[in-house]
């Protein structure tokens, strides 16, 4: 099964967050609660966990990319 | 969107989040951790800990440094306290902070609100420390007192900034008023911890964060926090430097010196971060 990674809303009025690094590289496998991306918002950095465990299959944005809210950045092929 | 140094990073996982998002909604329940947009809200409630929020989630106040929305406020939820005291049993909290919207607006502040959640949580969670987290309450002594008969643990309220920057970031409020509330709380019940704290990076000197310092420890306060501002957005107040964690350290040894029996600093501090480690280091 695939499942769609979406830019997540870290706050009430996040609209948008900065893709500030992939910790994980298409083709990398990874565990649940591993750090897959990490994104600039106006207060900090967050390290995104990853609520699936499987193969990183895909990624449509580069770091340093401004994301909306929701947007698929990328794909996990889940164990 | 300016560049952030290394040490301000959090974590976040989405499950851990939704939850404790879930149960505050189903309760009807606010905490600041999320209209405060607290960085630190990732770490908590994945500890399943947060800090309520009680008076609804409309402040009378226009703190330039503060998230928390201002406007027409919303009518007393009488049914909160109860309700507050179902999810500290629920998350199974051992220490509890319960803050407020300043209520300039209510006779008493919110001071009666205040007592009867604590009363209220204490009743359904018998051995559950309580933390408060008061606005001035307009320095009114009687108001002052509904919160210290209620007899929390500990009685926060936060100086916020140095006295030199009130009028720019805190317009509403007076450093000297909050001192006062402090010296009075401590007067009047010596045996209740009472804790405040500031933020830096406002452009603040050392002397004037030592003032701050000084002018608690001569209240008697017992606890203080320091941490970094952080914008919420670019409408509020500018950050003018980004604190390094070894002039946190500094802060940290210099107020121990002084005399706090316990201090919390660091870029990540907030008043209510790890409180129940505060509370433990300041009985001693």
């Amino acid at each position: 099964m695939k499942k769609n990674i979406q830019m997540p809303k870290l706050s009430e009025q996040m609209e948008t967050g900065v893709l500030a690094a992939w910790n994980k590289e298409a083709g990398d496998v990874v565990k649940k609660g591993e750090v897959l991306f990490e994104i600039e918002t106006e207060k900090v950095v967050s390290e995104v966990e990853s609520m699936e465990s499987g193969v990183l299959e895909a990624v449509f944005f580069e770091a340093g990319d401004e994301i909306k809210v929701d947007e698929i950045i990328a794909v996990i092929k889940c164990d | 969107m300016e560049k952030k140094p290394e040490w301000l990073k959090v974590s976040y996982n989405k499950e851990a989040v939704e939850e404790v998002t879930g149960l505050m909604a189903k309760l009807k329940l606010n905490t600041v951790c999320k209209e405060a947009n607290c960085p630190n809200l990732g770490e908590c409630y994945k500890k399943r800990t947060a800090t309520f929020m009680i008076l609804g989630s409309i402040c009378t106040r226009h703190c330039r440094f503060c998230n928390v929305s201002s406007g027409v406020v919303e009518t007393v939820d009488p049914k909160e306290p109860q309700h507050l005291a179902e999810a500290v049993k629920e998350l199974d909290l051992k220490h509890v902070v319960i803050t407020s919207v300043t209520r300039d607006d209510l006779e008493d502040g919110g001071a009666k609100h205040f007592a009867d959640t604590i009363n209220a949580v204490r009743v359904l969670n018998p051995g559950v420390s309580i933390e408060v987290l008061i606005p001035d309450l307009q320095g009114v002594e009687e108001h002052l007192d509904i919160v210290i008969a209620a007899n929390p643990d500990v009685i926060n309220h936060n100086v916020e900034t140095v006295r030199e920057f009130y009028p720019e970031v805190r317009p509403e409020a007076d450093y000297d008023r909050s001192i006062a509330v402090l010296e009075y709380v401590k007067r009047k019940a010596p045996h209740i911890k009472t804790k405040t704290g500031i933020m830096v990076g406002l452009g603040e000197t050392d002397e004037q964060v030592f003032k701050v310092m000084d002018d608690s420890l001569n209240v008697g306060c017992d606890i203080f926090t320091i941490g970094q501002y952080l914008q919420p957005s670019p409408k509020h107040i500018a950050v003018k430097a980004y604190v390094t964690p070894e002039k946190f350290a500094e802060y940290k040894k210099i107020g121990e010196a002084k005399g706090f029996h316990y201090i919390a600093s660091s870029p990540l501090v907030r008043s209510s971060y790890r409180a129940e480690e505060a509370l433990e280091g300041g009985k001693s």
